[in-house]
């Protein structure tokens, strides 16, 4: 089990959900015959959060093994909206990892920011929220959700809001996270791209007196490209990743939807 | 009844000297307050109708459905206190669910007219219930084939044991007509409620156990029952009523072997002909009276 | 006083020996399905521009052995939607059983007083009078949420209904829907979807002819089924748990037709004479 979770490409080998490896350690011939209630669905997100905006990302592949099952299954889930079609919602969550964990996570929080909603008679700001989100995965701490989710609002004084979850409650606020099956291939990219990680001025000083570029946050049409770029750069080295791109901009005037086709092979 | 106030009518489960139970007759008298009910069995399958009151101009028209489906293949439709039927009609869906479970397969009519029978005979019993204050009409249709049970798989041997007696008749249509006392029988044609003795005089002229019930078709039934239910209603003691019926057919008929409601089309032309029989049964009376005064 | 009343009102343990509290103990382990047993091989079903068509054998397999030859796996709801069963058949039943219940609970309220389908006539099912969704039943598109959360219950209390699952009908906007639900309550939707083997060899097939939702709303019927039935053949070819007789369903807004005796035509095992290692050939 403690495999599933990591993030960890050592220990899931080259991280594809699918595991042929032989295994270690079961005697020879011994088949462990138990129903195993999780699966790894595959597919990929991402959040980064703007000065007044904040983007969701996810591809829209849904695989079991090397099988595709559906090239259109949503990840990303406006969340506490009043409607069907949930046009008023403020908060969009993104699940990746498996599927059916990650529709009943959904449906869970959708059902307690619609119910705080109508009690208080406001949207659940995303700080609520995301504590929230964290208080109901850890409910299921021995049996969890196994999904990551991502929540991504705008804050109190308007600024974009990322909260990024492990299977079991973990979470913290950050300015971008990349989850799911190409989580170690986007994740690197964003830390240059978005953080300026190991970007420094060019002869500002010599070894580790190199002065670092400062950091500026991105601006909206930035992040988009941005985004397209670290999921062209995932299907092109995962399997588990492609067919669609869908995209949720969270602005103080809404959210707003993009799809756009990635590659399907 | 001689034994009114004689405090053998306050309980259940009290017989009166004479052999009565009151409370089982005071019953009844709340089932003949009741709009007509009727149900017509004939080779085809059954039709039930219900003269549904207008207690208030408030209820929206054609919704508060009086006829209610038990199984696939079963309707019931009840006289009298409508939440006692609503209850009633509860216990049915039971029993057939029940015997689903059980058998993995549906429940005949006889036999849910048999359990539905015991069981508003229980509420004849005891100091602490009152009985039922509906009479109502099961009706429905067995199937004659030879139906898959729930669920399975295959079709079983195409041959050897198991098979039908040739020539032997299954299934087929079944009408009972249960009274708050658990008296129930098997009839040709039913009815109960305010209009009952009218509706029965006119069931009678069908002749349903004899060449009449032969060569009724299920259609013809639908229209004998609207206009019985039209004959049966009495214009100048009760106000507007619209008439809901149901019909059950064999595999082969219109419904498939399913409990449904008369199509709409089918319902207002049977309703058009039976105003136009009840006008035409005026004007001959009048007819009559001129030649009477003359 | 013993202070756990299991233990008052017993006979005094010095004078009769230690008390004897086996019955208090529920005599049966909690049982659930740990693998299928008697399982029936895939399911296929693909969107056409008036509704979706869907296939799957008469077969029934006992491990290797072919058990039961005429088994339905496709079941008709409402006469509206089409459910197709593949996995353990005895969840199935169970299953179809409650779609039974289902279906007669949704007839108490409908204004009809339809109680949907009849599962009895054995070569057609149809009705011709039922569009989709009419006063407000069941649409495959609730029966699959329905469905899903089922199964996704059962998956929670580890007691899964072994079966991989498609629903097909139409959606509360009166479009094809197809969808599958699995063990573990994963559920999806495309314009083709297959079970099982199907997964592997039917849907690249059908994804040439649907590989989008505007490729399936130009199918044809005929289109549909003919590609269908050549999925069928080439499952039959190649997975050995399946069977040249098989069933098919056509689900359009005038109802659901299924015939459950179809055979596989026109087929050709040229191509086994060149299939070397295995048998007595040496070369």
């Amino acid at each position: 089990m403690a495999a599933m979770f990591s993030q960890n490409p050592l220990m899931n080998g080259p991280n594809y959900s699918v595991n042929d490896a032989p295994r270690i350690g079961a005697p020879e011939g011994a088949r462990e015959h138990r129903f195993d209630p999780y699966t790894d669905n595959g597919g990929s997100t991402l959040a980064i959060a703007g000065a007044d905006f904040a983007i969701m990302a996810g591809d829209t592949r849904l695989t079991s093994g090397y099988s595709i099952n559906s090239r259109f299954h949503p990840k990303l889930f406006k969340i506490g909206g009043t409607t069907a079609d949930q046009e008023d919602a403020t908060i969009v969550l993104s699940v990746v990892g498996f599927a059916a964990d990650g529709e009943a996570l959904k449906e869970r929080l959708d059902a307690i920011c619609k119910m705080y909603r109508y009690r208080h008679g406001k949207p659940m700001s995303v700080k609520a929220c995301a504590q929230r989100l964290s208080t109901i995965l850890y409910g299921k701490r021995f049996f969890p959700y196994y999904a990551y989710a991502i929540l991504a609002g705008l804050d109190e004084e308007g600024k974009g809001a990322v909260y990024s979850y492990d299977p079991v409650g973990s979470y913290e606020r950050e300015q971008c996270r990349a989850g799911g099956a190409a989580a170690s291939l986007i994740m690197p990219f964003l830390d240059n791209q978005v953080n300026f990680k190991n970007q420094y001025i060019p002869n500002s000083g010599e070894g580790h007196a190199l002065v670092e570029r400062e950091r500026r946050p991105l601006t909206r049409r930035e992040v988009e490209v941005l985004v397209k770029d670290a999921f062209d750069g995932a299907v092109e080295r995962h399997i588990e990743v492609g067919d669609g791109l869908q995209m949720m901009i969270i602005t103080k005037s809404g959210i707003e939807e993009v799809l756009l086709p990635l590659k399907k092979d | 009844m001689t034994s009114i106030g004689t405090g053998y009518d306050l309980a259940n489960s009290i017989f009166s000297p004479d052999g009565r139970n009151f409370q089982v007759e005071y019953a009844v008298k709340a089932v003949e307050n009741g709009g007509t009910s009727i149900g017509i069995r004939c080779k085809e399958g059954v039709v039930l109708a219900v003269e549904k009151i207008i207690t208030s101009k408030l209820l929206k028209p054609n919704a508060n459905k009086r006829i209610a489906t038990v199984d696939r293949h079963l309707g019931i439709v009840y006289s009298g206190m409508i939440p006692d039927g609503r209850h009633f009609v509860d216990r049915a869906r039971d029993e057939a669910r029940a015997w689903r479970d059980t058998f993995k397969s549906p429940i005949g009519t006889a036999d849910l007219a048999s359990r539905m029978g015991g069981y508003m005979q229980a509420y004849t019993l005891y100091q602490s219930v009152r009985p039922f204050g509906i009479t109502a009409i099961v009706g429905g249709y067995d199937p004659s084939v030879d139906l898959p049970v729930d669920g399975e798989v295959g079709r079983g041997p195409s041959c050897g044991a198991g098979g039908k007696i040739p020539g032997k008749n299954f299934g087929g249509p079944g009408l009972y007509m249960i009274e708050p006392s658990g008296l129930y029988w098997g009839y040709y044609g039913a009815a109960t409620g305010k209009g009952r003795q009218a509706a029965k005089a006119e069931l009678e002229k069908l002749d349903l156990a004899g060449p009449g019930g032969e060569s009724l078709t299920l259609e013809q039934a639908v229209k004998e029952a609207a206009r019985i239910i039209y004959v049966a209603h009495d214009d100048n003691k009760d106000k507007d009523f619209e008439l809901e019926m149901t019909w059950i057919s064999g595999p082969e008929g219109p419904t498939k072997g399913l409990h449904q409601e008369v199509p709409r089309a089918l319902r207002e032309e049977a309703e058009r002909l039976a105003k136009k029989a009840l006008e035409s049964d005026d004007e001959e009376e009048e007819g009559k009276d001129d030649k009477m005064e003359e | 006083m013993d202070h756990r009343p299991q233990a008052w009102g017993r006979p005094r343990d010095d004078v009769y020996g230690p008390y004897d509290a086996s019955y208090l103990h529920t005599s049966m382990p909690k049982t659930a399905t740990q693998s299928p047993i008697v399982t029936g091989t895939s399911v296929i079903a693909i969107k056409f521009k008036d509704g979706v068509v869907m296939a799957a054998d008469n077969l029934a397999s006992y491990g290797s052995l072919a058990r039961f030859t005429d088994v339905k796996r496709l079941r008709p709801f409402l006469s509206t939607s089409v459910v197709g069963f593949g996995g353990d058949v005895s969840d199935m039943q169970f299953l179809d059983r409650h779609l039974t219940e289902l279906a007669i609970d949704e007839a108490y309220e409908a204004e009809g007083c339809s109680a949907g389908d009849v599962s009895s006539s054995p070569s057609s099912t149809s009705s011709s009078d039922s569009s989709p969704n009419k006063n407000g039943q069941l649409n495959a598109s609730n029966l699959h949420k329905y469905l899903t959360k089922l199964m996704y219950r059962r998956r929670n209390s580890f007691d899964p209904l072994w079966n991989q699952i498609l629903v097909a009908g139409f959606d509360s906007a009166s479009q094809p829907f197809l969808a599958s639900v699995d063990l573990r309550g994963t559920a999806f939707t495309s314009p083709s979807l297959a079970t099982g083997y199907g997964a592997m060899l039917a849907q690249p097939i059908m994804r040439k002819y649907a590989a989008t939702e505007e490729d399936a709303a130009r199918l044809t019927r005929e289109e549909a089924v003919k590609v269908v039935r050549e999925c069928m053949k080439v499952l039959f070819y190649r997975d050995a748990r399946s069977l040249d007789r098989f069933s098919l369903a056509v689900v359009t807004k005038d109802g659901v037709e299924i015939s459950e005796d179809e055979v596989l035509e026109e087929q050709s095992w040229a191509f086994a004479e060149r299939i070397r290692g295995y048998g007595t050939q040496t070369v």
